[in-house]
């Protein structure tokens, strides 16, 4: 059975209250707390109930304000796209005399390739802008770099960016639409919608499934991003890696965190494993790769503790052997290449949206 | 020099006792007499002369305070002229109600020497609006190895030292500071901080950060170096003053040791008291709401408004940080720590504090005048007779809207644009001179 109910003090492996860092209690004096006058950037207040026919946003920052029928709209469309690829001529006109920058500030290899077949697969123009051989080694500023490419009249931006809230910076002081495509170990949305997707095509549904995430949890924008949206759609999350890398605070946002991965992958419809950041770890938070292995890899024998029809995904790039096993992340179970290619669909699907398209005339 | 009579209004002089309606009569830049309006009536119904020449100021309705003393600001001044002058950010302490202000050293080079000590000096009395302290570096150029020639600095008129903007890291080199300054009977300032906690943190460590995706920095950085500092201060009998104390915990170990007669005093920022790390939550990554120490959570905020009132904190001071606008143009990694204060911190007091009712007026002086002016030694904080003429004039009715684009200070970095705030520094009078009056027509 799927447990459902996340009960926080009955959580098995939770964070004990410890001074200094537990959650601020509810403020029971009357003194006013002053904030800063800004709204959060993705409202959802102006968005109708019931089905959407358009996305109601200009921007892509984050699945964090996102409803649910923003994320039915995106999974929809994506599911419209996906025929597309299919087809022995991969491209329609949808994006004709669209330009898109792919504005990658950190390497990376899989998210930028397939957001350029994307935006290629709908007829759009691209500009390819990445770290070396920009003018950021030459000391030019994130918004200046932004502002002078904005000066070339492109429609969107795609960025990738090591700093958290690098998007929002560009959102403030640029025109274009603005997708976040992974800042710093903030969100990367458009991983955790084909996520969704996946484990959508292979479940029929998100709602009430169980899903085990292990790994560097500190760092990792995608669980912040999957977090957000599986806690939207109703799954039952279940978080584990070394107390380390666990985040202040992810009960709060219904997770069950663990310290032990096999409570964590007991009775799970979903596993999904997270890399080990070594670039962004400041070192220390485990002795050894050998020793994360054996505390938290994933190994054919832990699969067994998931149900049997469990699905194995990785966001990658995979480090095999640290965080999953070869014969786990190429065996039966493991959607992790259906994962990349059905990136493509959604980011098709969020490039048509954004640019104002209708799930309506794309059926018709 | 001018003479002045401030007529009218409510006196404010904890160091004397004075609460009520006093006229204020100031000669020569000191305070030459102070008359008590209740019994002027009595008194034949007769207001005593008017001294020749003097500018008489109606002040009715306004609460007239001993000078505001600033203990904690960064004039950038040498080397860092892009962000702030000393003439600037003086102007912006006149036009904030200050009258003397407290300079770190960390500018270029570092106040670490009587050069740069003189030089501040001077430049404050060529240009400085209001009266300029410096505060020297503990250790040669702030790099925590050895002391810095601390007595040539106080000669040439350092009042404190401190590397604040860094930690002292080193133990001893602290308890050699709290020895060595017995000497002068000066304190030393700590910025206190583990750096191997809060290493590459930008904000609290906490679930704001956790929602954000920024590294945190963790209470317990500061509250471990307060402890070990205040080990020291017991051990040493030198005069400890801990800088922008920021969380519940650094307050319990002050507590702690005050129990146990350990000398130490404390200070605490406006935007730790007004703002949460929620701001950073809200703001969407603005990175006017980066600083150092960061901004807490709320149940950190209550605690430090517990300080006040319980008098655990003895002072509040801006830690006025002036950085360019291309230095926080960035991402809130890469932008730097810190905001302006001088133009903020009283309206921010008088509405979110006193007309909170978290504290009152007299509490307020004593935070904002008396007590910084006792912990740096300087015969400030009281209008009595004979004392200097600084003197803060501030209209509790007044209301205004913060605009960055007026500052006086020559940066604008600041999260409280657009803040309607009601109480406001009027009329700030330094030696006797007006270094800063209100536009009439500002009072709505």
């Amino acid at each position: 059975m799927n447990e459902t109910v996340i009960d926080r003090n009955a959580a098995p492996g939770r964070r004990p209250a410890r001074p200094g860092r537990t959650e601020a209690p509810p403020v029971s004096r009357e003194r006013v707390a002053a904030s800063t006058a800004a709204a959060p950037a993705p409202s959802p207040r102006d968005v109708p109930a019931g089905p959407l026919a358009a996305f109601p946003r200009r921007h892509l920052l984050g699945i964090q304000g996102l409803i649910r029928g923003e994320i039915d709209l995106i999974l929809d469309t994506a599911r419209a796209f996906a025929e597309v690829s299919r087809r022995s001529i991969k491209k329609v006109p949808t994006l004709r005399g669209k330009t898109i920058v792919n504005l990658f500030m950190e390497p990376s290899t899989r998210t930028r390739s397939s957001f350029e077949i994307a935006e290629k697969r709908l007829s759009a123009d691209t500009l390819n802008f990445s770290l070396s051989g920009s003018s950021v080694s030459k000391g030019e500023t994130l918004v200046d770099t932004a502002r002078n490419l904005e000066a070339m009249a492109p429609d969107m931006i795609v960025i990738r960016h090591r700093a958290a809230g690098a998007s929002h910076l560009l959102a403030r002081h640029c025109r274009s639409n603005i997708i976040n495509a992974g800042d710093g170990s903030h969100e990367h949305p458009t991983q955790a919608l084909l996520d969704a997707y996946t484990i959508r095509e292979k479940k029929g549904r998100l709602d009430g499934l169980r899903v085990a995430i292990v790994g560097d949890l500190m760092h990792s924008r995608v669980l912040r991003s999957n977090l957000f949206l599986l806690r939207t759609m109703g799954a039952d999350i279940q978080v584990c890696g070394p107390p380390t890398l666990v985040p202040i605070g992810l009960e709060r946002l219904g997770a069950v965190v663990h310290t032990r991965i096999e409570s964590a992958l007991e009775g799970a419809d979903v596993i999904m494993m997270l890399r080990i950041q070594r670039e962004r770890q400041q070192g220390g938070a485990f002795p050894s790769a050998r020793e994360y292995f054996n505390l938290f890899g994933l190994t054919r024998e832990r699969v067994r503790l998931a149900r049997k029809d469990a699905i194995i995904m990785h966001p990658g790039p995979m480090n095999r052997g640290v965080e999953i096993d070869s014969a786990v992340a190429d065996g039966p179970e493991s959607v992790i290449l259906e994962q990349v290619s059905n990136g493509v669909s959604v980011r098709m699907a969020v490039l048509y949206l954004l640019a104002g398209g209708t799930l309506g005339d794309l059926a018709a | 020099m001018a003479t002045l009579l401030l007529e009218g209004g409510r006196l404010l002089d904890p160091a004397t006792g004075r609460d009520g309606l006093f006229d204020l009569l100031v000669v020569d830049g000191k305070v030459a007499e102070v008359r008590d309006r209740s019994r002027r009536t009595a008194s034949k119904g007769r207001a005593r002369a008017v001294p020749q020449g003097a500018r008489q100021i109606d002040v009715t309705g306004r609460i007239v305070c001993p000078g505001f003393v600033d203990m904690h600001v960064h004039l950038r001044d040498p080397g860092q002229e892009h962000k702030e002058v000393i003439e600037t950010g003086t102007r912006a302490a006149a036009a904030g109600g200050f009258t003397s202000v407290a300079c770190m050293p960390n500018t270029e080079p570092r106040n670490d020497t009587l050069a740069v000590t003189e030089y501040v000096v001077a430049e404050a009395r060529r240009k400085g609006a209001v009266n300029v302290f410096p505060i020297g570096c503990i250790s040669k150029g702030s790099a925590g190895e050895e002391l810095a020639e601390i007595g040539d600095m106080v000669r040439a008129g350092a009042v404190a030292v401190s590397d604040d903007g860094q930690p002292v890291s080193n133990s001893y080199l602290m308890r050699m500071a709290l020895e060595y300054t017995r000497i002068f009977g000066i304190p030393v300032i700590d910025h206190c901080e583990d750096p191997s906690l809060s290493a590459g943190g930008v904000m609290n460590e906490g679930y704001a950060a956790t929602l954000l995706g920024l590294r945190g920095m963790p209470p317990a950085a500061e509250s471990i170096a307060v402890a070990r500092d205040l080990a020291l201060a017991a051990m040493t009998g030198g005069r400890l003053h801990l800088a922008h104390v920021s969380t519940r915990l650094s307050l319990e170990e002050i507590r702690r040791a005050r129990r146990q007669g350990v000398q130490a005093t404390c200070e605490v920022t406006p935007h730790h008291l007004v703002l949460t790390e929620q701001a950073v939550v809200e703001s969407q990554y603005d990175p006017n709401t980066k600083m150092n120490p960061p901004l807490r959570s709320e149940e950190d905020r209550q605690a430090l408004l517990d300080g006040l009132q319980d008098g655990t904190i003895d002072a509040i001071a801006s830690d006025h940080a002036p950085h360019h606008a291309d230095e926080k143009l960035l991402e809130f990694d890469a932008a730097a720590f810190g905001i302006v204060g001088l133009e903020t911190a009283v309206p921010l007091v008088m509405d979110r504090l006193v007309r909170a009712g978290i504290i009152d007026m007299k509490r307020m002086v004593e935070l904002m005048a008396v007590n910084p002016a006792r912990i740096l030694g300087l015969e400030k904080g009281t209008l009595r007779e004979g004392a200097d003429a600084d003197i803060t004039v501030l209209d509790p009715d007044q209301v205004r809207t913060v605009d960055a684009s007026r500052f006086e200070s020559r940066s604008r970095n600041t999260p409280f644009g657009g803040w309607r705030l009601r109480g406001w520094p009027v009329l700030t009078i330094v030696g006797g001179r007006i270094a800063h009056e209100a536009k009439p027509g500002a009072r709505r």
